[in-house]
């Protein structure tokens, strides 16, 4: 009886820790989202109260001001063809390293493994060079490529950690019927790794999203300003509006969250998966 | 090997590993030839050549006090990292799935921050540290309080790790909440028949038994800390207040890009590598040690 | 079900990529507004006309310049951008334009370097523009005028003049001069029954009066854009010879100037925040009225609200003054240039023109001079406005009483100056002598100039 008690107390010491730090996840966002219907003055002096009257007008600043529609159309642009890029690369990458002996085998493997040391600050100054003599600066290209090159080692290493578990017997089968390599690839191996794939995609496609260092070195021309280099200039630039930098935020945040609630049990699944295989 | 035919081989590796060589190993070798040029601008205009300086730029590193603040710091953001993400993560693990009620609502709502921007999340930040009308100083005027001065040098360095750690406690938690799950209940229910407590159990059956997911979490939270750039960033450009807040990362990038030094960025960039390199080789001495 | 969701994601975000990714060129008409598809086919190659006759193939010019963002001129030069492009409907205008900073210049050089540049540039002319002019891609105003002898016709002499560039070419067409000048909350000065500074004396007066009363007495933000305490000071200390030299080491002059700001920090006169703010919220700082005294440029006047409250006077003055009262720090430094980019291109070399003039023709100036209240140095004769204000006419009594007018430090070491800007905090908390920061930015200019 006593300890049935005693398990009652912890249990409710537990839900208010696990509820308490739920609040400041969550808190922070509805306090900008809030704050995004108020005008900047409000926002100083009151930034707790529900708004005195819902206004819409830091939401047509903000699309007056700032061209958000295009930021988004790039960002969706670069980290779509970065995710597109890094999945067909490392899959086609681990099949090679798992099913193939070839001289210089070791040699890949151990560069990709080191690859994993450079950080971007490390390769980004020749890589704006090469840019800059390409003429790709201000294009999505001069974000894509060294996103793609970044994320690579990453997701080859996940993929093929994954490969190594697929066994062989099906491929031996398609292979004897008179299926080519690449047929194997293709209708074998890639519905089979599904999973890592989605991994690997969900991972590029994040860390190529919040990137905010390689878009803000590439793009300098504001037109063609990504999502996180629209958000940095909106802080410079109007940083004392409130009003307009909460809702310049909520715009930016919102549709991740809702694209998180639908896909998260995939996204979560694919990141642990990920990072353990890895 | 299955695969009688060896030329496709070719096919499946050279593309990436072309991109690999092109943007990564390339430019890491031209990055150490360029910290030893005195260059002018980021390509070599004619009529204006650079200068080979040879080591100048390393002897600049022994004098810089900027650099030497930058690489304490991301050597405490290191260290924070580790006892705050990943030892948070794991007390919330443990919590959740000592509970039956709301797993998937925590699961769901602790992720929040990771998937937002940390550009967007140090913008939120900005408006909670403002001075003038900010959150935390809102809440000081309602209790009577004096406005602080969040972002003073004394304070500047954990306002800009607060949210750091805040936003990916998440990402950790979720590791290792499935660790945790992937560990068999006959264990611990025979462990509990042996009057082992709960709080026992958490010492002597989950944290031996989690080892290989903790490595994991502490080499990614580590070359995590070393990637910081966004969120100080944002928060606090240039390493403001008086320098108290550059990070490798962000002082390498003020170098470069703020200042036009693009042979000191190099170095600085060279030695961004090497700290990486001899940090994940101490901490995979000591987790290869334990196991 | 999930792995639906998740396909569909991937599967549209590819259909983005691939419906977008041969479109990455889109032209927007101009920064604010949205791009309708109306520029995708026009920038494309028509360059076998030549360009010059009416009603010619559509061209799109590429234009940059610093009149973006908060910048009280931004609303006249889109105004005149819009009127430009309803005359003649088939140029578009591409705009990337953003208020002026440090990281906005580097990024204009860097495009430059690289030929990435625009078609028209609004820009500094002095040695902020040095390393633009070395890549030899602008066009002089002398090339132009011997094709159109109209080009910059209502430009003053005298603007002309000040606006070339430092090996004496005029490449730029100016619109308005600058001045740099104290703002002060009169009605702050009043309220607290404080003199305006007219000296050191009264300005530490002031600012201890101020500092007793919860105001914030100046307000800057020194991580950001210290410039304009930086110069007033070393002007003032140093007296005009010496600050306007370009020395091997640190004068004992300049140091003792720069050393003041550590003086005024001590003192508290600036905000609690000044190392981490923006300019633009120390701006605010001022207009709300919770600081008494702001140092900025002309640029800043069109933001006053309060035209009966506030004023603009001369800068007070330093301990042991060698500058003579009233100097000032100012000049026509800014201006259109046209690239060899647009003018080698037949197709672009008649919109360029066209647009330079339309912003640079005494109409356009006239549209830039008001915007910014009527109060800045303007570049072509301009009709004066009815019932001016307080703020205006205090603007008028200081501009005209100068006793002095001299281009700031940039404008003599270019690029080097950021490596000086980026030290100012230190040295206002003592962390670092004035004369290493100076020294250090010394280095820098030699460094660069050297063969």
């Amino acid at each position: 009886m006593k300890e049935r008690k005693k398990i009652k107390i912890s249990n409710i010491i537990i839900y208010i820790v696990l509820i308490a730090w739920a609040i400041t996840t969550v808190f922070p966002f509805v306090w900008v989202l809030l704050n995004s219907f108020k005008p900047s003055s409000e926002v100083l002096n009151a930034s707790f109260a529900l708004p005195k009257e819902f206004i819409w007008d830091n939401y047509v600043t903000a699309f007056s001001r700032m061209n958000i529609g295009n930021a988004y159309k790039n960002s969706l642009i670069i980290s779509g063809s970065v995710t597109i890029g890094v999945i067909v690369l490392s899959a086609m990458m681990a099949f090679a390293m798992t099913r193939y002996r070839f001289k210089g085998r070791r040699l890949v493997n151990s560069l990709l493994a080191a690859s994993l040391m450079f950080p971007v600050f490390s390769t980004i100054i020749p890589v704006y060079r090469m840019m800059i003599r390409a003429s790709l600066l201000s294009t999505n290209l001069a974000v894509i490529l060294p996103h793609i090159a970044g994320n690579l080692s990453f997701a080859a290493i996940v993929m093929i950690g994954f490969m190594k578990t697929i066994p062989i017997d099906m491929e031996e089968a398609a292979y004897m019927e008179g299926a080519n390599v690449f047929q194997v690839f293709m209708r074998i191996i890639v519905p089979l790794c599904k999973a890592s794939l989605s991994t690997v995609a969900i991972f590029s496609f994040m860390w190529s999203y919040n990137d905010l260092f390689v878009q803000k070195i590439m793009i300098s021309d504001n037109t063609k300003y990504p999502i996180s280099n629209l958000l940095e200039t909106i802080s410079s630039q109007y940083g004392t509006d409130f009003g307009l930098m909460a809702a310049s935020v909520t715009l930016i945040v919102v549709p991740v969250l809702l694209v998180y609630m639908v896909l998260q049990k995939n996204i979560i699944k694919g990141l642990t998966a990920g990072a353990i295989k890895g | 090997m299955l695969y009688k035919k060896k030329w496709p081989v070719l096919l499946f590796i050279v593309p990436g590993l072309l991109f690999m060589v092109i943007f990564l190993y390339i430019p890491f070798m031209e990055n150490i030839r360029n910290s030893l040029y005195n260059m002018k601008a980021a390509v070599e205009l004619p009529g204006s050549p650079w200068k080979f300086i040879g080591l100048a730029n390393y002897k600049r590193l022994l004098t810089d006090p900027d650099i030497r603040i930058a690489i304490v710091n991301t050597l405490k953001m290191m260290a924070l990292t580790v006892i705050f993400e990943v030892g948070f993560a794991f007390v919330l693990a443990v919590l959740v799935s000592n509970v039956k009620r709301l797993q998937q609502v925590f699961r769901t709502v602790y992720f929040f921050p990771v998937v937002i921007s940390a550009t967007a999340i140090g913008l939120m930040f900005k408006l909670f540290y403002n001075y003038n009308g900010g959150m935390l100083n809102q809440l000081l005027e309602a209790w009577g309080k004096e406005p602080v001065n969040w972002l003073s040098p004394g304070l500047a360095f954990l306002m800009v790790c607060i949210p750091t750690l805040w936003s990916y406690i998440g990402f950790y938690f979720v590791i290792l909440l499935t660790g945790l799950s992937d560990i068999s209940d006959d264990i611990y229910e025979a462990a509990s028949i042996d009057g082992c407590s709960r709080f026992k159990q958490v010492f002597y059956i989950t944290l031996p038994m989690m080892k290989p997911v903790f490595a994991t979490c502490i080499t990614l939270a580590i070359t995590g800390a070393l990637k910081v750039f966004d969120l100080p960033w944002v928060i606090v450009p240039n390493g403001a207040p008086q320098g108290t807040t550059h990070f490798l990362g962000t002082y390498m990038y003020q170098q470069t890009f703020g200042l036009n030094d693009y042979d000191y960025g190099s170095t600085l960039a060279l030695i961004i590598v090497i700290m990486g390199v001899l940090v994940s080789w101490v901490v995979g001495f000591f987790t290869r040690e334990r196991e | 079900m999930k792995n639906k969701l998740l396909s569909l994601l991937l599967v549209s975000t590819m259909a983005v990529t691939l419906l977008a990714g041969c479109g990455t060129n889109t032209a927007t008409k101009d920064a604010g507004t949205k791009d309708e598809g109306q520029t995708d086919e026009t920038q494309k190659d028509d360059g076998g006309n030549a360009g010059a006759d009416e009603g010619s193939a559509p061209v799109t010019l590429k234009t940059v310049s610093m009149f973006g963002g908060t910048d009280p001129n931004a609303a006249a030069y889109q105004e005149i951008n819009e009127e430009l492009m309803a005359q003649y409907d088939y140029i578009t205008i591409e705009d990337n334009s953003q208020t002026s900073d440090e990281d906005w210049k580097a990024g204009i050089a860097a495009d430059f370097s690289v030929g990435n540049e625009p078609d028209v540039l609004q820009f500094f002319t002095d040695a902020t523009a040095d390393s633009i002019v070395a890549t030899d891609k602008l066009v002089s105003v002398d090339e132009i005028k011997a094709e159109y002898p109209e080009y910059a016709q209502d430009t003053l002499e005298a603007a002309m003049t000040a606006s070339a560039n430092t090996d004496g070419v005029s490449r730029a067409v100016p619109t308005t001069g600058y001045w740099e000048g104290l703002y002060c909350n009169k009605d702050l000065f009043d309220q607290y029954k404080v003199e305006i500074p007219t000296d050191w004396a009264s300005l530490e007066t002031a600012i201890n009066t101020f500092k007793e009363n919860g105001i914030i007495p100046i307000a800057v933000s020194l991580n950001n854009v210290p410039h304009y305490w930086l110069e007033f000071l070393m002007l003032y200390t140093a007296g005009e010879e010496v600050y306007t030299s370009v020395p091997k080491t640190a004068p004992a002059e300049w140091a003792k100037g720069i050393e003041l700001f550590k003086t005024l920090r001590d003192m508290g006169a600036f905000p609690e925040d000044t190392d981490t703010v923006d300019d633009a919220y120390a701006g605010q700082l001022f207009r709300d009225k919770k600081a008494a005294m702001q140092l900025d440029g002309s640029w800043y006047a069109g933001q006053i609200e309060d035209l009966e409250g506030t004023i603009v006077v001369a800068f007070p003055g330093v301990p042991d003054q060698k500058a003579a009262p009233a100097s000032m720090i100012g000049g026509v430094s800014s201006g259109f240039y046209i690239t060899k980019k647009a003018w080698e291109d037949p197709a672009k070399r008649d919109a360029a023109v066209k647009f330079v003039m339309a912003h640079t023709s005494q109409a356009g100036v006239q549209k830039y001079w008001e915007s910014t209240g009527a109060v800045a140095q303007a570049a072509t004769q301009v009709n004066p406005v009815e019932g001016a204000t307080p703020f205006a006419e205090s603007i008028a009594a200081y501009t005209s009483s100068a006793s002095l007018m001299v281009a700031p430090t940039d404008a003599r070491i270019g690029d080097a100056y950021k490596t000086l800007i980026a030290q100012i905090v230190k040295v206002s908390t003592g962390a670092m002598t004035a004369e290493d920061a100076i020294n250090m930015a010394l280095e820098k200019y030699a460094e660069q100039y050297s063969e």
